[in-house]
């Protein structure tokens, strides 16, 4: 301690009441608070001091409402149902789960209730465009009215488009799949054939995307899956169009190699998809 | 300190020059962006928001080169934009629409909850935290709106029309809220409303057909429309409207050379 009076004194007990309550003639008062700057020890024994005269309690109550101000008023956290909803982004909070849940019911009711033979084929031939559709009201100036705005945070680029697009792909694969199960397999492949295509097709989407935009992307993979199992069927001739129709998609869907062929597609998607990162970090499609 | 430095910025917007030769540097305050409809003022906050791609010039923002992906994600982070059509979730709380858009800033989550309390208690919305977005007022959405744009603290705050929908017992209460992030982050605000400038900015740029006309402070454009007798109610109308007729005056002696 460089202050010269430190080892000289210290105050009493006498002067510090005495300090406390104004009775100590001003020059020892200006001394005591001069020590009082470098010796802890002192100050504790005259801040006693001054809390047991009538300035105690004003002194209590002034640090109690400084306390109250700065204490931090507890902020309620964001439920968990509203972190899950953020991740689904727009199209799984829109009217795209019930155009799922109408095809998956639609299907069942046609092959249950009327009776139709080929409710599975048209489902397979359906599902692999759900998604896609999904992963086009999911993202994008068209799609997301806060568009403008993600796209100037660090957050908003592919992350989010991924994010967005497994919420799509957890509410259609289920769905879809469990729905298939439910039907006569009538000639059409597995309920599960679709899967690793519906797959396939949405990371391609994605890539596409890059390039295209989400909705352009979305058309050019889910208008080329549509085409390539619809237009044989129509000019085939012979036989019920279900019958067909399960044809084609077995030509389309069945045997190893094909499915071999899907997982090469979506393995191939996903590495252009990263390799294309760059292009989602800046805003496309205007 | 300079945190906005352009240099020979080119903007097309729809095949048109919206953006031409442009040199600007900004630092802390708030910069009032002038200018008249189709100036230029929209382009140049959305190429400053990293929206926008520049055709030609280069773009830095606190130090950082935004054309390099990884400096212009480090910008994003410490970046605040309301967009002049300002889009949004309407089934989404106040309080979740702002912790929505804290995520994608990438705020540390456990500092999310009290940054969004923050932010929509500055833009007075402190009691309609927990209201539907869809339930307020126009005025209301807009201050959602800067609420967003200031929930991380940026550095670099850019507003295009953010006075636009409010009353004018809001404009004055924003006029100090910018009065007060301009004095530690660089604020910039392209708005029609000279009054705007005047009340709330520091330094003064209008933009007229995609260049840059006048720079100066609200004082030096009052004090140039005291001395000019140009149109306007105001000194400073005077000012704006002076100031934009000697640089067209002076476009038109450069075409003729």
């Amino acid at each position: 301690m460089s202050d010269g009076n430190t080892h000289i004194w210290h105050v009493s007990a006498g002067r510090a009441a005495r300090y406390a309550d104004g009775t100590l003639p001003e020059p020892d008062t200006w001394s005591v608070e001069k020590h009082l700057e470098g010796c802890a020890g002192c100050a504790s024994r005259v801040s006693a001091a001054v809390r047991g005269t009538a300035a105690g309690p004003v002194l209590a109550q002034v640090r109690d409402a400084v306390l109250a101000r700065a204490t931090p008023v507890p902020v309620p956290a964001v439920s968990r149902l509203a972190r899950l909803l953020w991740a689904a982004g727009p199209a799984v909070r829109g009217a795209w789960p019930p155009a799922v849940l109408a095809v998956a019911v639609g299907a069942l009711a046609l092959s249950h209730g009327a009776g139709l033979p080929g409710a599975r084929a048209l489902l397979l031939a359906v599902a692999p465009v759900l998604p896609v559709a999904g992963v086009a009201l999911s993202y994008g100036p068209a799609a997301d009215p806060l568009y403008e705005v993600t796209a100037a945070t660090p957050g908003g680029g592919l992350r989010l488009a991924l994010v967005r697009t497994v919420a799509v792909l957890a509410v259609s694969l289920p769905l879809l799949t469990l729905a298939g199960l439910l039907l006569p397999a009538s000639g059409a492949p597995a309920a599960v054939a679709w899967l690793l295509p519906g797959l396939a097709l949405t990371l391609g989407t994605l890539a596409l995307a890059s390039f295209t935009g989400c909705r352009t992307a979305a058309g050019l993979t889910g208008g080329g899956w549509l085409c390539a199992v619809l237009a044989p069927v129509s000019a085939a001739p012979g036989g019920p169009l279900t019958a067909r129709l399960a044809e084609q998609l077995g030509r389309c869907l069945d045997g190893t190699g094909t499915q071999g062929a899907w997982a090469a597609a979506a393995v191939l998607s996903a590495a252009l998809l990263a390799a294309r990162r760059p292009a989602y970090d800046r805003p496309f499609g205007r | 300190m300079t945190s906005i430095h352009v240099t020979g910025l080119r903007v097309r917007h729809r095949r048109r020059l919206a953006l031409d030769s442009v040199d600007l540097d900004l630092g802390t305050g708030v910069h009032g962006l002038l200018g008249p409809n189709g100036a230029g003022k929209t382009s140049l906050i959305r190429v400053l928001a990293t929206v926008a791609r520049p055709d030609a010039g280069r773009v830095e923002l606190l130090g950082a080169d935004v054309a390099d992906p990884r400096g212009r994600a480090g910008v994003r982070r410490r970046l605040g934009y309301l967009p002049q059509e300002f889009g949004y979730y309407p089934g989404f709380t106040v309080r979740e629409f702002v912790a929505y858009m804290a995520w994608l800033k990438e705020i540390p989550a456990d500092r999310v909850p009290a940054a969004v309390a923050r932010a929509v208690a500055r833009v007075g919305l402190a009691d309609r935290a927990d209201a539907k977005v869809r339930t307020l007022s126009g005025g209301m959405v807009r201050r959602v709106g800067i609420a967003q744009a200031v929930v991380n603290d940026p550095e670099v705050l850019l507003l295009d029309e953010p006075t636009a929908g409010l009353d004018p017992e809001q404009r004055v209460e924003f006029r100090e809220l910018l009065r007060e992030l301009g004095a530690s982050a660089t604020v910039v605000v392209s708005t029609h409303l000279v009054e705007d400038v005047a009340a709330a900015c520091t330094e003064v740029t209008l933009l007229e057909g995609g260049r840059i006309a006048y720079r100066g402070t609200p004082k030096s454009l009052t004090r140039l429309g005291e001395s000019s007798g140009g149109p306007g109610d105001h000194p400073i109308e005077r000012g704006y409207t002076a100031a934009l007729r000697a640089h067209r005056t002076a476009e038109r002696r450069e075409a003729l050379r």
